[in-house]
Formats: structure tokens, sequence, C-alpha cells
């Protein structure tokens, strides 16, 4: 049986340390912003451990975005291909797959995934940081006052934009296109799942 | 001083807590220090009590050429004489003022903190600290329009004036008005306190300081500390702000953002489900092979995660 490798050991590392440390991050953000999910923070140890790993796993978070951007910024290139897939996108989501552009390793709509979490990744660091450390840091600030209350609003309208965007990724990651999970934990797919998802690619990988 | 009543801690706001005030007790007294700053000789003796009260560590100091005993509030100074020199009409000016916690109606800091249980508020108005329930963030520092609460670095806990909850409970005034020599504080209802303060202001225009008036700004909702303040068109000299906020407009763009995440949440997980339910799993056909590259072998992939 023929299998194409989609993802090798390293990617799915840093996907894996990327994915994990977002969702700990969203879940105890989420505790610290809404009274009623604060319950959350049980699971990391309590209130005042959660706020201290928190940014820690921040750190974690925003190094392997880093490390996702240098591996795969230049197969997430657009081209004019991506223009038309956007435009039938509606096709795409109602399984009408007649109407929709073949797609290379990534359609349209994974790279854009892709640039909106570097982007909010890194909204998400920079406004981190100055409710972290408050008192300032590195000779900067202090930021107390106007500055963390902006920073909050900031942070948390960033939460919302990436946490929207993740629930889509993983149903779509997971049970909306089955073999596709598989993917990111053995790096590998069937032909048909790549001639189904990614046609261009799978033809690329024919001679393998 | 007359007898004062003591009054239950009857909690009437909780820090982020999404349920009503619990308290059903609403005829307890609401009560008010008023510092008339033109009486204060700065002797600093509310300092000491205060330090004495609360059983706060003593902070070694140094002359930095003013009056004042230390640089700012800590962790471990709850109040601070300020002192400010500057001249009025030619004139110098010594001002005064009491810095510590204003007990606000509508406490900025307890609107700003995410852990929940950690800032209350009685309804006798003192807003209280509950060090055990604080997780250390320090969001209240910046929700505060008076720059009063500080951060241990010890502790990682964040500390200030407590208006002497545990005297007031049991019906005596707070430490630093029982010491005050010169009774420049003053203690009672808040609706004693607000008619005391119009007889000082009344007394302190016949006098001549003819922008006296009384500092219970209206954006906090009214303080639970007051104050007789006799240059009133100079409140930014006594660094007193001209219209605290406990809403600045971040954080009321939060809230509102707030109650619009969750709906965001929701419905992107209503709407992947209701996807779900209708376009079910789009399963690879192995078997049909593409006239392009035909595949031979490949037959239902057991890897349907
Ligand atoms: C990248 C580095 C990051 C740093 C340094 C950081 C740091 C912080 C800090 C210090 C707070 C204040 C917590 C509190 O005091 O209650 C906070 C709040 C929060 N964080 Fe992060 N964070 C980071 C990334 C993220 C990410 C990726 C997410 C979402 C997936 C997130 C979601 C939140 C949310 C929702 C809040 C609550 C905001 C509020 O209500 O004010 N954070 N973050
Ligand atoms: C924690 C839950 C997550 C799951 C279950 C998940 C699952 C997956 C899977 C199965 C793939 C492979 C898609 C393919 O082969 O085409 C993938 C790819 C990817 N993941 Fe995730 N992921 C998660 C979280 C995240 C997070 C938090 C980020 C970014 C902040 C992220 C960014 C990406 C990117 C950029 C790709 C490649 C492009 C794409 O498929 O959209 N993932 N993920
Ligand atoms: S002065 Fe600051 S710390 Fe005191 S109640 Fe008002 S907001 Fe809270």
């Amino acid at each position: 049986m023929s299998r194409l490798e989609r993802f090798t050991y390293f990617e799915r590392v840093v996907h894996w340390t990327l994915g994990l440390s977002f969702l700990y991050l969203l879940m105890t953000g989420l505790a610290f912003s809404h009274p009623r999910l604060f319950w959350i923070t049980v699971l990391s140890g309590g209130g005042q451990t959660a706020r201290f790993l928190h940014p820690w796993i921040g750190m974690l978070f925003s190094v392997s975005l880093g490390s996702m951007f240098f591996i795969w910024a230049k197969d997430m290139r657009l081209e004019s291909n991506d223009r038309e897939w956007l435009m039938a996108v509606r096709a795409y989501a109602t399984r009408q797959k007649d109407g929709v552009p073949p797609a290379g390793k990534y359609n349209a709509g994974q790279k854009l995934f892709f640039w909106a979490m570097t982007v909010l990744g890194v909204v998400h660091l920079a406004s981190g940081i100055p409710l972290w450390m408050p008192a300032g840091v590195l000779g900067i600030g202090p930021f107390y006052g106007g500055t963390v209350n902006t920073m909050r609003l900031l942070h948390y309208a960033t939460t919302l934009g990436g946490g929207g965007l993740l629930i889509v990724h993983v149903y779509l990651g997971t049970v909306a296109y089955p073999g596709t999970l598989g993917a990111m934990l053995h790096g590998r797919v069937s032909r048909g799942w790549a001639r189904l998802h990614h046609p261009r690619w799978e033809k690329e990988q024919a001679g393998d | 001083m007359p007898q004062l009543p003591g009054s239950s801690l009857a909690v009437k706001r909780i820090s982020a807590s999404p349920d009503p005030a619990p308290s059903i007790r609403t005829a307890g007294p609401e009560f008010a220090k008023l510092i008339d700053i033109s009486r204060c000789i700065g002797c600093k003796g509310c300092e000491v009590a205060c330090k004495e009260w609360n059983e706060l560590k003593i902070e070694p100091t140094r002359n930095f050429g003013s009056f004042q005993s230390h640089q700012d509030l800590s962790a471990d100074t709850w109040l601070l004489m300020r002192f400010t020199e500057i001249e009025v009409d030619g004139d110098l000016q010594w001002l005064i003022k009491k810095d510590a916690c204003m007990h606000c109606e509508e406490p900025g800091c307890l609107y700003a903190c995410p852990a929940p249980g950690a800032i209350v508020q009685y309804e006798n108005g003192i807003v209280d600290f509950n060090p055990d329930k604080c997780i250390g963030c320090q969001l209240c520092i910046s929700g505060c329009p008076f720059d009063v609460p500080r951060f241990s670095a010890e502790t990682h806990k964040v500390y200030k004036c407590n208006m002497c909850v545990d005297r007031v409970e049991v019906g005596l005034e707070p430490a630093c008005v029982k010491t005050c020599p010169t009774n420049a504080i003053t203690w009672g209802t808040k609706d004693d306190m607000v008619a005391l303060a119009e007889q000082k202001v009344d007394r302190l225009k016949d006098r001549g300081f003819e922008n006296a008036t009384l500092y219970d700004p209206a954006g906090v909702g009214g303080t639970h500390m007051m104050y007789v303040v006799p240059h009133g068109d100079r409140l930014v000299d006594y660094d007193l702000p001209e219209d605290p906020t406990a809403a600045p407009g971040a954080l009321a763009a939060l809230a509102g953002l707030k109650q619009l995440g969750m709906g965001v949440m929701g419905l992107g997980l209503l709407g992947t489900a209701l996807h779900y339910l209708k376009y079910g799993p789009e399963v690879a056909d192995e078997e049909a092979s593409d006239p392009a590259s035909p595949e031979p072998g490949s037959g239902p992939d057991a890897e349907n995660t």
C-alpha cells in the first residue's frame, strides 16, 4: 500500500508543541477572562500557578510559532491559484468538489490560517509581555494603568480570533477529514486522501 | 468620639463573580473617613498607627529632600503622607495628601480583578483584598484610578489599606483616625461625613480659600475616604485625579467584547457540529483512480483516523 510522507518528525514535534501550548493558553486565558470558567485553573494547579505558568507556556508557544514560521513560510506563499480557491470556498465548504480548483500541498484556506495564526501569535506575545511584567522589563515600562488595560483588550480580542479559527482548524483536521490527524501524528497519508484533498501535491509525489 | 455602631461584614461585591451581590442585609451603616487637609500638621502619626495596628514591616528609608517619610506606597506601607511644595499666588504652599486606598463605591480594582473573591466590598463601603484568593496578576493596580495597590515580590500578591476593617467591624474607628492629634481625620457614617465636610468647606471659604471643595469624585461613585481640599482648583498638584473612573475605555470595551466572546466560541462550536451533522466525514475513496496517475494496489485505507 502506498503511503505518502506529509510531515517530517521535526514538523510534527513543532506543530504539537505549538498546538498543545496554544490549547493550554486558550484554556487558562479563558479562565482568567470569564469568571464562570475560572475553575479551569484548578486543572493547572490553581489560580496562582496558572497565572505563573501562562506566560511561560506563552514563551514555549512563541518559540514554536517562530519555528513553524521558518519551516513552513515558503510553502505557504499565496499563488494565483489560491485566489480562485478562495472564490470557491462556498463550494469547498458544501463539499461540491467539482467547483474547487485543485490544491497543492496546502489549500488557500490552510495558507491563510497559517498567516492569521502567525500574526495573531505575534500580537499575543507583544500584548502578553506588559501583562506579564507590568512593572517593566529591559528598561521599558512600567506599563501599569492605560497600557495594561489596552493590552488586555488587545490580548483578548486576539484570543477570540485565534480561538475561533482553532475550532475550524481542529474540526477539519480531525472528524471532518478522516486521515488528516494521522498526517500530523505519524506523518503519513494515503494516496486516496492526497488525491481528494491535495491533488496537485499528490501528482508531484507520483514518483515516490 | 461618639459611640459608633459595629458593622456586620455583609458583602456587597465580589471580584470575578458572575453571581448577583450576595448580601440581603442593606440596612447597615455606610462609613466614610474624612481628611481635612487644612488641619493636617504633617506629623505622620497616622502612618505609624497604620503600621502598628496592621503589623506591617518597618521599611528603612532615607532623606531624599522632602518631609515625606517614604518615596512611595508599598506592600508594607499602606498609608503615605505625600508632601508637595508649590507656589500659589506668590506664597509657598505645602500641599499634603494622605495617600491610601480611597475605598471607592465603584472600585476599579475589583472590576479589573480576574480572581473570584480576591477583592470584596462590604456593605459598609470598605474594599478589602483577600490575599488567600489573589493570583498575583496585578491587574487591580491598572484598574485603580488612584494607583494604590502594591505588589509584593515576596508573596507575589497585592496589598493595600483595608480601612482597619477588623476595627470597624466592632465599632472602632480606623487606627489613623484614632491617633490623629488635630482631628484632621474624622470617621463616621458617609452622610454625616459629607455634612461635616460641607461645613468645613464653608468655613474655609470664609477664611479666603474660595476654591475649597470636597473631594468625593462621582466618576467612581463617590469614595469612602474623602478630602476637604483647600485649593480645589489645584487637584493635580495634590496628585488627586480630576475625573477618576472605575471603567476606563479599554476595560469597558473589554467587558463588552467578553459578552461577545463566548457567543463567538459557542457559535463556532455549534457551526462545526451542524456542519458535521449535515455533511459528515469526507472519506477518501482509495479505489477510484485518477486516470492521470493510476495507482496499482491502493486499497481501502484502514487509516481513517
Ligand atoms: C505569547 C505569549 C503570551 C504571554 C506572555 C501571555 C501573558 C498573559 C498574561 C500575563 C495575562 C494576564 C493574566 C491575568 O493576569 O489574569 C494573560 C491573559 C490572557 N491570556 Fe495570555 N499570554 C500569551 C499568549 C496567549 C495566547 C496564545 C492566548 C490564547 C490562546 C492567551 C490568552 C489569554 C487570555 C484570554 C487572557 C485574559 C485576558 C484578560 O481578560 O485580560 N494568551 N496572558
Ligand atoms: C490542538 C489542536 C490541533 C489539532 C488537532 C491540529 C491538527 C492539525 C492537523 C491534523 C494538521 C494537518 C493538516 C494537513 O495535513 O493538511 C494540522 C496542520 C496545521 N496546523 Fe494544526 N492542529 C491543532 C492546533 C494548531 C494550532 C494551535 C496551530 C497554530 C497556532 C496550528 C497550526 C497548523 C498549521 C499552520 C498547519 C498547516 C496548515 C493547515 O493544515 O492548516 N495547529 N493541524
Ligand atoms: S482607590 Fe484603588 S484600590 Fe482603593 S477601592 Fe478605589 S480602585 Fe480599589
